[in-house]
């Protein structure tokens, strides 16, 4: 599976926010709940504008959502 | 599966049926000795009208039993505006991108041909012929991206 070297805590946030749903998240930040499956599944790094949606409706500052995880240097 | 992935099913059936009927009718010519630049270019004629008409009845179609099946499991009208989002758009762009590339790689295979002594003709069959198959793989490589993630 391909996943993506950005990871975030959209289900988590979802959870405190009044178990809010995938499709309530989707309506609120213009996507499809495919869309919010996919990020949560570390399928998909969605856009710089999506990403500031997704944090202002959570009412959070933007790295509280995402973190990008550097790749391992090899040895 | 969401409407996008099946809108690709849909497509991809539609172009593989035109590959097979491509295919089928190039052979039939060859063995009947009728593989002519007028049946050749009126096959063309065929495929080009079956692939436009095709992935606009599909299309339309999908949207409707799409939408009647969302009317069904909620109740709810469906929202032409949610039917694509930023990562559906980046998904048919990768597509469209890998379809160009094999299409363009197609072309080039084709002209090879020619100017390894084939005649013409067979090089204008495989021109559309690697165009349908660029279509099926840019389908595929999208559903890919859709299963597995980018």
């Amino acid at each position: 599976m391909t996943t993506s070297r950005i990871r975030n805590n959209i289900r988590t946030l979802r959870f405190h926010h009044g178990e809010m749903t995938q499709q309530q998240l989707a309506e609120k930040v213009g996507v499809t709940r495919q869309t919010i499956i996919a990020m949560e599944q570390d399928k998909y790094s969605p856009s710089l504008e999506l990403a500031f949606r997704i944090a202002q409706v959570f009412k959070v500052p933007l790295e509280e959502v995402f973190s990008y995880q550097p790749e391992e240097p090899s040895t | 599966m969401s409407f996008q992935e099946k809108n690709i099913v849909a497509t991809l059936t539609n172009f593989s049926i035109i590959l097979a009927f491509y295919l089928f009718r190039i052979f039939q010519m060859v063995q009947t000795d009728t593989f002519t630049s007028t049946n050749l270019f009126r096959l063309w004629g065929i495929v080009a009208l079956l692939a436009v008409i095709g992935t606009i009845v599909v299309t339309i179609f999908t949207h409707i039993v799409g939408g009647i099946v969302h009317k069904v499991k909620t109740n709810e009208d469906p929202d032409i505006k949610d039917i694509q989002d930023e990562r559906d758009q980046m998904i048919e762009l990768k597509g469209t991108k890998l379809a160009y590339t094999f299409s363009s790689i197609g072309v080039a295979l084709a002209m090879l041909t020619f100017v390894l002594g084939q005649s013409a003709l067979v090089m204008f069959a495989l021109i559309i012929f690697f165009g349908v198959l660029a279509n099926i793989v840019a389908d595929l490589w999208r559903l890919n991206l859709y299963r597995k993630g980018f």
